[in-house]
Parts: structure tokens; C-alpha cells; sequence
């Protein structure tokens, strides 16, 4: 299929892909999003990641334009389709848009439903469906099958080929994954996210799952209670967590509260290095469990074991610094101590620090 | 390309209404070269369809117009009439008693008749506004059931219903036109004072049928004693199978009692009709010679009214009823109406 | 497979599409007609010609029989309906097939027709006793089918859970079962009572007087005069208090969708030596229903010294039958589309309003919409007046409920997503309607529309006003047959209206497996 694959040179490069600037709204007296500031670089894939009810649909659905925001502006590809001026129907804005149950029209074949956003000439031809289908990873004797015949995972994979074929200027996806079986899910996700690099399309998954987002997306925005709280890549949003709210969401986290002083936290767990450069005081800081190294020898700090939990390919180590600090860590599953037996911790690379009002670089 | 495409489509188009045009006017052609060779005419007909159907088939065959019709009682097709005012699909309207065509002739939507079709009937028949003339007739009757009442237990009178030695023995039709009419003749015959307490007392002792012929089975069968009818119902029964009338009797009145009345079923003209001169033509053929013939010698088995046509021999011969002298035009349906709501019979 | 992430709020308060409201309100409005003429002519006739119309001995005697027959047939119908769903769906009763068919059948043969049969055969069955007999044996299939829709979806845990704390068997179905069957039930019953308020043919033929009757005696000798638009005023009153009561009692659940599937299927109650009664009760009520107006019907056609069969009579009758069951059921789904479209779509106080305005309506009997439309017709709209659109427009005023129904529920399974997508995918509004909501409900549609073809086949009264010269449907011929007590003549049109009405009722009674019906 030609068009897809001549893309990437054709393509006029844009600044992003998508951008929101101070997008509020409301139903009725409950406000749901506070102000959402969002850039989504072109022809990749973000995630926008948060718990239920934090507002992350409704975003999608402004930006797709099945809603109109109260404040704010969005735009795709450098485009202004909500803001002052007027608002653009979603049929205007050349989106593609794939919910959490695919929606395929179960009237429809396969091959009916990936044509149905394309002209009616190109649809009569079935333009290039097989080569869609290819690229999400279906075989193209499916065409003819119809939507009830299929998996859900494979459900999803129409459904994405559906949103594809219109080559709209971004592609949202609304929890894609989530009503699939686990099993499933895995393969989907890999398809998926093939896919849509190969197409070069930019894409917005929202998802409440943090492993999905961290794995797939190469840009993680964290939504809470309709805000932005931090965008970044996924080892940064992981290593790096602006406050201990995100660094829980997105992994377990140990937090431990430690004086700041030149460029060292001093806590339970010794001096441990931090990223940024911050001002002396005290702080809060929030280490990773796979930090914690248990061998580290006569410079580590003295614990002993709690507990075990032991996962096969690794174990949760629950353990005690004196009386009143407790700790996790997570060690290898070939390496485990025993239960009460004393060991040295140690951190590893640097920890993240929550600093009140600070805000991190 | 487009263009093209609309020059396509327009010359498409053309050529379908073309089509069409050339299609509705060859129909319509052919339709007047072997249709009817005249207007259609609308007819209200509260008469029964088969005696009105046979005066409409032996019209259409002597002057080729046909006739449609619409079926309705007395007073439902006379308030219709005056409903639709001028714009009335009616040329022609027909009854089976006269009270509905002389509210007809009173808001005066009748148009005059020809005198020619006024003269074949005799004048007693026919409006005193000759607007409408007669077509028909038919005489009140008692029908009874010997075996549950004696002849000499039969009323002389039709006063004598209210009386409570009547009450569940008698049966009435009295939500039909031709109960109206006779219960108009009882209040002109009568005044009105005896007509009232007649009235309310019959409304306390009558069982209510649908018609007539509910009535006729019901005496028939020995529901019911004795019912108010009109004669031609019970000669039409036994002309068939007599089933419905084996078990029963007529009774007529005389003495030129009320219930004695003979009521005239009649036909006249719209003012408002499109077609007044074919419309003419059908009362005059209905009330003429030819006409009355055909209701002698259907089964329809009333009476006619025209000069110089025998009575069909089946039925009592007409001289020897005695009905009592009633100006046809004085009979006020409306007020009967408004009587029969304040006795609670509608 | 319904959507598991909550829904926002955001769409409930989406803006109605402005021009599916507009055509919205329109049929709304055409609906209301009748019922708006008949309040103001109550109105502007005053109160004491009101007065005077409606305080008289007459008044009261309709009343009485009225309500009494109401009252007793919506009783007699729930218990009739409820036992035979029960004895069908939860018992070892033999032949559940044929008792389902059999118990569902009366739907294809009118009333009118039904009364006939009986009245035909002896006399005995005229008055107050037959009224209630007949009318029970016509419509306790509107009961019937939506309880036993219930009764085979119904969850068992309750019933043993009641069982096991030492309920008996008639404690638990008052106290577990009829709870849960109550909304269909009060739906049934409902629909049964506003067929009893509507009911003509029949209850002429029995000589028993109700309102309809007498406005219908009113009719034919005033036509339109304020006598009977006044008690047409009364019967209103009564059907608007049955709809309120139904949906006080009822509450909101008016389509329930069955089919989510059962943990586990009940165990039927064993009859054992009480088999043999259970089937005599089921077949005398089959005889009652069904048997002796089929047989009375099948007599006369054999027997009966009127019966003819004027094959050119009976053809264009069944046509133009056939012809109008077509033209209304057409035109009252596609009027019913924007009401049913919008009720689903953007559920709020206007959309609920639209449809229950077009529900209202369709309770009110045959003979105050024809007398209505007649009355505006005629002082109005003269071009309409006796013509066959007239005559569809009474059809699409009194049917629209019947398609709205089946058109809700099946836009109700039409998950809104679907829309989105295809919103998203670059379709106009109307593209997306034609392309993907249609298609989707196009059985529901079908299912609607043949509930309306069979509502019109028997329809009566309004035929009688209505229909323009020369227009003859089988129920009108049928009748004026029957009333001139040529039983035999009338035969013919009462079987073709049975055969004519059979694939339509037998719609009804697939389509009330998969839901109940309100």
C-alpha cells in the first residue's frame, strides 16, 4: 500500500501532533478537567495514564470533538479544532478513534467495516484493505469474515485497521485493551503498537494500566483529578516521579522522609544520590524496591527479614530497619534470604524526591 | 466529468416524467373512450345497499351513469351533509325514513325538484318544499311470539308500551333511524305531553336490540315477547327461509293510531352536488314508473309509492292499513334526538 | 456484552440534533391532536353544558358498566394470563409447544370476531356475563406473553431461597414471584384495560352498553354532535387515569431486556396427579378462546344459508385490507423514528415527554381519534376529509405505541459507541444514521411494523368513520354482515382477517421472548 509506506517523507513535519492548552469542563456542577495542558509529539505514541474518573475519557472525547470544552483550546497537527473561534465536528477533524469494545458494525465484514471511513469509490474498491489488515496483523481471508466470528483481540486489531484507513492526522485510543482477556492482551498490545509505528500516525492511548502505558507509549502523561501532574518518558516518569501520588500510581515505591543537603538525601537508608539540584531542606524521597540492594556489604544499613513473598522470578522482601522504619525490596528469585535473617541494604542509582512546591526539572 | 454525469442524470430524469406523462394520459384516454360516458355521481344512502344497488344497476344500464355510494343511517348521513356544508362530496342523498331529509330541507340544502318527479308521486309522499320526493314506504308493526303472548294480550295502541305490564317484554331498536321515526309520528300524532310519558316509560320497559332484525331473531327465538318493527323485515325473512321468523307474527295497528304510521323513506338533491342534472335524472328514474317497478319486484318488499305500479302481491295489500294522517314535514328528528337523551335511551 | 468503563454524564446533556427534534416535536404534535380536540371542545363547551350532557341516568348506567367491565376483565385477564403463563413456563405441563401456540393464538382473531362466534350460537351470552367472558377469552394474550417472557428468564435463587426458610409454594410465588413479574404483569394489564375502554364490535353484538358503544349510537344519529364529543371526554379521562396508575404502580421499568442469561435453568414444579386438571383447565380455556369462534366461524362457512363467496368482493376487500395494513405501518414506523430515536439517544425531560405524548395518544379509543379527525377535517382540511391519508393518520395516531416499542428496544441494543465511530470515521449525522443505526434496527422495525399491519387488519371503528366512499375493509364488510345478522355472509371476511392477521401475530409472540413487552 503505497500511501502508508510514502508517508514518513511526505509528511510535513509539525510541531506536535496534538496540543492542548488550558482545556476546563464541566457537567453541570461537577468540574472534571482543571485546566489540561498537553503536547503530543507527532508521529509517535503517547500515553495519557490515570485512575478511573480521572478525567482522561473525557479528554479524549474533547479532543476527538464528540464534546465541547468549556475553556481551552485543542489541535491536531497545528490546526485549531476547539477553542474561541469554533468548535469542529469530529467528522471534520480527520481522527481516528478506537473505544474499548472496538465497536465493529456487526452488520458489516471485516472488509466493510476497515472501508467504511474511506470515500465511496475507494470503499467500493475496498482500497487497500488487505494491505491494512497485514499491517495489524490479520490474515486477509478475514476480510470476508463478520465482526461476531472473530476474538476480541482480533476485534481490536479491525477496529484499529478501521481507524487507519481514512489516514486521519491522530489516532485516539480509549482503553483498547482493557476488556480483553488476559491473554490476549499481550499479543493485541504488540500488535498494536506495531502497527501504528509503522504506520507513523500520532497516537493518544488512555489507559488506566501502568505496565501498558510504560511499555508502549514513548511519551507517559499522568492525569489525576483533571490535571496534568507530569509528562515524560517512561524511564523518566518512572525513576523520576514528581510526587509520591505518581510514583505509587506507576510502581511500588518506598517512601521515606530525609534532609536534603547538597545534593545528598540523608535517610533510613543512608545518602542516597538524587537527580535533580534542589535546595537544602527537608524533603521526602521515593525509592524503587529493585534499588534496594540486600548484599551490600559492611557500608549498608543494618535490617532483617520480615517476610518473603516469592513470585518465581523474583521475591518482595518486606524488611526492618531497627524499630520503626519498614521497608520492601524486590531481589532476584535465584538470591532470596531467609526469613529473620540480617542483612545490609544498599541503594542503587538515584531516587526520586517529592519536594512541596518545588517543582522538578 | 460531473457535468457529464448531470446531463446524465437530467436526461434520465426526462425521460422517466415523460414517461409518466405519456402513461397517465393514455390511461386516462382509454378510460374515457370505454368508461362511463358521463360524470359519476356520489350517492349518501342510508336505504339498505340492495335495494339501493338495484335501482343503481337499472340506472346505469338505461343512461350509463354510474353511481358510488357511501352507507350510513338517516341522521349520521343528514348531520355528515350538513357538516361538509358546500364542500359535500354528495350529489344525491337517500334515507329509509323522511324526518332526516326534512332537517335536510329545513337548513335548506336541498335543491328544488324537477316538478315532473314531484308529479309521479302522490303529494302526501313528498316534501310540502318539494325538495324531496318519496321512493318508498314501509308500516309499523308489532311483532310477536305466540307461544309466549296471546293476541288478545297484544296492545291496541302503541301508547299503551309504557304501561308496566310491557316492562322486558318489549324490544326496540331505539338507536336506529326508523325507531326515530316512528317515535317522531307518536309525538305529532299524540302532542307532546302523551309523548313524553310514553317515551320515558317505553325507555324503562324495552330491551334494546341493534336493529330490527336483531329484534325479529330475538322475538323469534322467545327472548323476548314482542317487538316494535317495521313489516318488510318479517316478509323478507319469509320470502328466504322463514328461520328467523317461524315462531312469530305480525300485529298491525289501525284506527289511524300513531303506531299505524306509515313513514316514507325518500331522495333528494344537494344544492352543494357538482352534478345536478344527472342527480335529477336519478330521483326521477327512482320515483318514476321504471324505478318503482324494480322495488316491486325485488325483495325488497316495501311498499311503493309511485302512480300507476302495482304493489308487489306478496305483501298486505296497502289499502287496508290504516295510518294515521301525519304531515310528514311536521316530523322534527332533532328533537327526538334530544328526547331520547333525556329519557337515557342514547 | 455491555460497556464496563462508566459512562460520563457528558452524554445525557449533548444538545438535541435540531432537525430529528423538529420532526420529533411534528409527530408529537400530530399525535396530540385528537386529545387536544377534545379538551377544548370540553372546554369552550362549558361547564353546564357539560353539565347537562353528561348528569343524566344514561351517564351513570354507562359509567357503571364501564368501569365494571374494565375492572373485572383486567382482573380476570391477570389471573387468566398469569396462571396459564405459569402452568406453561415453571410446571411439567405436556406440550408446552402446542400450549404456547395455542395460548398466543387468540392475538389473530379480533374481538368483534370472537363475539360473533359466540352470539351466533345461542343468545344466553348477551349482558354484563358474556361481555366479561368474551373480552377475557380475546386479550388475556396481552397478559399472558409478557408474563411468561418473564417467568422463562426468571432467576431461581429466590424461589428456593424462600423455600428453604419455610415457605411454602403459594406464599413464595405471592411473596418472591409476582414482585418480580409485576411490571410486566401491570403492562399487560394495562394494555388489556385501554382494549376494554376501546372496545365496539364486540360489545355491540352483546348488547352491552359502555361508552364507546353509545358515543358510536351517538355517531349515527348526530354525527359529530357535542353529545358524544362530551363523553368522548369521559372515556379520555379514563384512559389517562389507567396510564397513570400503570406507571405509579409499574414504575420505570418498561423494557427489560431478558437474555443477559440465567445462572442456571429452573426446575420445574412437578403437577404429577394434578396433570390431568391442569390440562383440562388449559383446554377449556383453548376451547373458550379459540374453539367454539373458530368452530361457530367454520359452521357458517360450511353451513350457513347466507354464506357466498363473491370471490371479486372478497379480493378487493383483502386487498385494500392488505393495502392499508401496508401504508400504516409504514408511515407510523418511519414517523415513530425520530420520537424512538431521540428517547434512546438523548434521554431528558423533552425526549420522555415526545414519547409519552405520542403514548397517551395511542390510548385513546378508535372512535374519539375518527371522531376528531373527522370533525377537524371537515370544518378545516376538506382536502384530506374522506380521503385514505386521513384514514392513516388515524392508523399512525392510534399505533404509534406498538412501534415505538419494538423500535426502542431495538435502538436500545444499538450501543451509542457505534455512532462515535462512526462519527469519527468521517460520516455526517445523516450518513451515520442511514449507514449504521437503520440497518441495525431494521428487525426491530419489521418487528413493529407487523405489529401495526395486524392492529390495522382488525381495526374497526375508526375504519367505519373514516374510510372514503367506495373503501371497504374486511373488518367493515365484516361487520356489516354480522350486524345485519347474516352470519353466513360474514364467514369469509372473518377467516381472511384471521389469515391475514396470523403472520403478524405470530411476530408478536416471538418478538415477547426476547423482552418484555409494556
Amino acid at each position: 500500500m503505497t500511501q502508508l509506506s510514502e508517508r514518513p517523507q511526505q509528511r510535513v513535519v509539525t510541531a506536535d501532533g496534538l496540543r492542548v492548552a488550558g482545556l476546563q469542563k464541566s457537567y453541570g456542577p461537577v468540574p472534571v478537567l482543571h485546566g489540561v495542558d498537553l503536547a503530543v509529539p507527532a508521529g509517535a505514541l503517547t500515553a495519557v495514564l490515570g485512575r478511573s474518573g480521572c478525567g482522561k475519557t473525557t479528554l479524549l472525547r474533547l479532543v476527538a470533538g464528540f464534546d465541547r470544552p468549556d475553556a481551552g483550546t485543542v489541535s491536531i497537527g497545528g490546526r485549531e479544532v476547539a477553542g474561541p473561534g469554533g468548535v469542529a465536528s469530529p467528522e471534520d477533524r480527520r481522527i481516528g478513534y478506537v473505544t474499548q469494545e472496538g465497536n465493529l458494525f456487526p452488520h458489516l465484514t471485516v472488509a466493510a467495516n476497515v472501508a467504511f471511513g474511506l470515500p465511496r469509490r475507494a470503499r467500493r474498491a475496498r482500497f487497500g484493505v488487505s494491505a491494512l489488515l497485514e499491517l495489524v496483523g490479520l490474515e486477509p481471508s478475514y476480510a470476508k469474515r463478520y465482526p461476531h466470528e472473530l476474538s476480541g483481540g482480533q476485534q481490536q486489531r479491525v477496529a484499529l485497521a478501521r481507524a487507519l484507513a481514512p489516514e486521519p492526522g491522530i489516532l485516539l485510543l480509549d482503553e483498547p485493551f482493557s476488556s480483553l482477556d488476559v491473554e490476549l492482551r499481550e499479543s493485541t498490545r504488540r500488535a498494536v503498537a506495531a502497527a501504528l509505528a509503522a504506520a507513523g500516525t500520532t497516537a493518544v492511548l488512555v489507559t488506566h494500566d501502568q505496565a501498558e502505558a510504560l511499555s508502549l507509549a514513548t511519551r507517559v502523561a499522568v492525569m489525576r483529578d483533571g490535571r496534568i501532574v507530569q509528562e515524560a518518558s517512561p524511564a523518566q516518569l518512572y525513576r523520576h516521579p514528581v510526587d509520591r501520588a505518581v510514583a505509587a500510581f506507576v510502581g511500588d515505591v518506598v517512601v521515606l522522609p530525609a534532609t536534603l543537603r547538597g545534593g545528598v538525601a540523608e535517610c533510613a537508608l543512608g545518602g542516597l544520590r538524587v537527580a535533580a539540584a534542589l535546595a537544602d531542606g527537608p524533603a521526602t524521597v521515593l525509592v524503587r524496591p529493585e534499588q534496594i540492594a540486600l548484599d551490600a556489604g559492611d557500608g549498608g544499613v543494618p535490617a532483617h527479614v520480615l517476610d518473603i513473598e516469592y513470585y518465581g522470578h523474583d521475591a518482595v522482601v518486606r524488611l526492618a530497619l531497627g524499630a520503626a522504619v519498614e521497608v520492601t525490596a524486590r531481589c532476584p528469585g535465584y538470591a532470596l534470604p531467609a526469613v529473620g535473617e540480617r542483612v545490609r541494604l544498599a541503594v542503587q542509582g538515584e531516587v526520586g524526591v517529592e519536594v512541596t512546591g518545588a517543582p522538578v526539572p | 466529468m460531473w457535468r457529464s454525469r448531470q446531463g446524465v442524470l437530467r436526461s434520465g430524469i426526462a425521460r422517466v416524467v415523460t414517461a409518466t406523462v405519456a402513461a397517465t394520459a393514455l390511461t386516462a384516454s382509454l378510460a374515457a373512450c370505454g368508461g362511463a360516458s358521463g360524470p359519476t355521481l356520489t350517492l349518501y344512502n342510508a336505504q339498505h345497499q340492495d335495494l339501493a344497488q338495484a335501482w343503481i344497476d337499472g340506472f346505469a344500464k338505461e343512461t350509463g351513469i354510474a353511481v358510488e355510494v357511501r352507507r350510513g343511517g338517516d341522521f349520521e348521513l343528514a348531520n355528515q351533509i350538513l357538516a361538509e356544508g358546500d364542500a359535500s362530496p354528495a350529489d344525491v342523498f337517500i334515507t329509509e325514513n323522511s324526518p332526516a331529509l326534512s332537517l335536510l330541507s329545513s337548513e335548506g340544502v336541498l335543491a328544488p325538484l324537477d316538478q315532473a318527479t314531484l308529479a309521479q308521486v302522490p303529494a302526501r309522499f313528498n316534501s310540502g318544499a318539494g325538495d324531496w320526493v318519496g321512493i318508498a314506504a314501509r308500516s309499523t308493526v308489532v311483532i310477536y311470539n305466540p307461544s309466549l303472548i296471546a293476541p288478545d294480550q297484544l296492545p291496541k295502541s302503541i301508547i299503551e308500551l309504557s304501561g308496566p305490564q310491557w316492562k322486558d317484554r318489549i324490544g326496540i331498536a331505539s338507536g336506529g333511524a326508523d325507531f326515530q321515526a316512528i317515535a317522531s309520528a307518536v309525538y305529532t300524532v299524540n302532542g307532546d305531553a302523551v309523548a313524553e310519558q310514553w317515551l320515558t316509560g317505553l325507555a324503562q320497559n324495552a330491551k334494546v336490540y341493534q336493529n330490527n332484525i336483531a329484534i325479529m331473531k330475538a322475538v323469534n327465538a322467545g327472548e323476548v315477547p314482542a317487538g316494535v318493527i317495521y313489516h318488510y323485515y318479517w316478509y323478507k325473512d319469509r320470502a328466504e327461509s322463514g328461520q328467523d321468523s317461524s315462531n312469530t307474527e305480525l300485529e298491525y295497528f289501525d284506527k289511524k293510531d300513531a303506531g299505524a304510521f306509515v313513514s316514507v323513506s325518500g331522495a333528494g338533491v344537494l344544492k352543494s352536488s357538482q352534478h345536478a342534472a344527472e342527480a335529477q335524472r336519478f330521483v326521477a328514474y327512482m320515483s318514476g314508473v321504471a324505478g318503482q317497478q324494480i322495488l316491486a319486484d325485488t325483495d325488497a318488499l316495501e311498499y311503493t309509492v309511485g302512480d300507476g305500479v302495482p304493489q308487489n302481491p306478496a305483501l298486505r295489500p296497502f289499502s287496508e292499513l290504516d295510518p294515521p294522517d301525519v304531515d310528514l314535514n311536521t316530523l322534527n328528528g332533532p328533537k327526538i334526538i334530544s328526547e331520547m337523551q333525556r329519557v337515557g335511551l342514547l | 456484552m455491555t460497556s464496563t468503563a462508566p459512562r460520563p454524564v457528558a452524554t445525557l446533556r449533548r444538545p438535541y440534533p435540531p432537525v430529528r427534534l423538529a420532526a420529533a416535536v411534528a409527530v408529537a404534535a400530530l399525535t396530540l391532536v385528537p386529545l387536544g380536540y377534545v379538551l377544548i371542545f370540553v372546554v369552550a363547551e362549558g361547564p353546564s353544558q357539560a353539565a347537562d350532557l353528561l348528569l343524566r341516568p344514561r351517564v351513570g348506567e354507562l359509567l357503571r358498566n364501564t368501569t365494571a367491565l374494565t375492572v373485572t376483565g383486567c382482573l380476570a385477564c391477570a389471573v387468566l394470563g398469569t396462571g396459564a403463563a405459569w402452568l406453561v413456563e415453571r410446571t411439567t405441563l405436556p406440550g408446552r409447544r402446542v400450549w404456547t401456540a395455542l395460548m398466543a393464538a387468540p392475538l389473530a382473531v379480533p374481538a368483534f370476531v370472537n363475539s360473533y362466534g359466540w352470539v351466533s350460537v345461542t343468545a344466553s351470552v348477551q349482558g354484563f356475563g358474556g361481555a366479561v367472558l368474551i373480552t377475557t377469552m380475546s386479550y388475556y394474550p396481552l397478559v399472558y406473553l409478557p408474563v411468561a417472557a418473564v417467568l422463562r428468564g426468571m432467576d431461581p435463587a429466590f424461589e428456593d431461597l424462600s423455600r428453604a426458610l419455610g415457605n411454602g409454594p403459594w406464599r413464595t410465588f405471592f411473596r418472591v414471584v409476582l414482585p418480580q413479574l409485576r411490571p410486566a404483569l401491570l403492562g399487560g394489564v394495562l394494555l388489556v384495560g385501554l382494549h376494554l375502554l376501546a372496545e365496539y364490535g364486540a360489545l355491540q353484538a352483546l348488547r352491552f352498553p359502555t361508552f364507546t358503544t353509545a358515543i358510536f349510537d351517538l355517531f349515527e344519529s348526530t354525527f359529530n354532535g357535542p353529545a358524544s364529543t362530551m363523553l368522548s371526554g369521559v372515556l379520555v379521562l379514563g384512559c389517562l387515569l389507567l396510564l397513570v396508575g400503570e406507571l405509579r404502580l409499574a414504575g420505570r421499568a418498561r423494557v427489560a431486556r431478558v437474555g443477559g442469561g440465567v445462572a442456571r435453568a429452573a426446575v420445574p414444579h412437578r403437577l404429577g396427579a394434578r396433570t390431568p386438571l391442569a390440562l383440562l383447565g388449559m383446554a377449556a380455556l383453548a376451547v373458550l378462546a379459540l374453539g367454539v369462534p373458530l368452530g361457530s366461524l367454520g359452521r357458517w362457512l360450511v353451513v350457513g344459508s347466507s354464506t357466498e363467496f363473491p370471490i371479486g368482493l372478497l379480493a378487493t376487500t383483502t386487498a385494500t385490507t392488505i393495502g392499508l395494513g401496508v401504508a400504516g405501518a409504514a408511515a407510523t414506523c418511519l414517523l415513530a423514528l425520530p420520537v424512538a430515536w431521540l428517547s434512546i439517544r438523548h434521554p431528558g425531560l423533552v425526549s420522555r415527554l415526545l414519547e409519552r405524548s405520542t403514548y397517551i395518544a395511542g390510548s385513546l379509543p378508535g372512535i374519539v381519534v375518527a371522531l376528531a379527525l373527522v370533525t377537524l377535517s371537515v370544518g378545516y382540511l376538506p382536502t384530506i376529509y374522506q380521503t385514505a391519508t386521513l384514514l392513516v393518520a388515524a392508523y399512525v395516531i392510534l399505533f404509534m405505541p406498538r412501534a415505538m416499542v419494538s423500535l426502542r428496544a431495538a435502538l436500545a441494543q444499538v450501543p451509542p459507541e457505534l455512532d462515535d465511530s462512526a462519527r469519527a470515521l468521517g460520516a455526517r449525522p445523516a450518513a451515520v444514521l442511514w449507514r449504521v443505526t437503520l440497518p441495525l434496527v431494521a428487525r426491530g422495525l419489521g418487528a413493529g411494523a407487523a405489529l401495526v399491519f395486524l392492529a390495522v387488519v382488525t381495526e374497526l371503528t375508526a375504519t367505519l368513520l373514516l374510510a372514503p366512499i367506495g373503501t371497504a375493509t374486511l373488518a367493515t364488510e365484516f361487520w356489516s354482515n354480522s350486524s345485519s345478522l347474516a352470519y353466513g355472509a360474514a364467514a369469509p371476511y372473518a377467516l381472511l382477517m384471521i389469515i391475514v392477521s396470523a403472520p403478524a401475530a405470530w411476530l408478536l409472540t416471538r418478538q415477547s421472548r426476547r423482552e418484555v413487552v409494556a
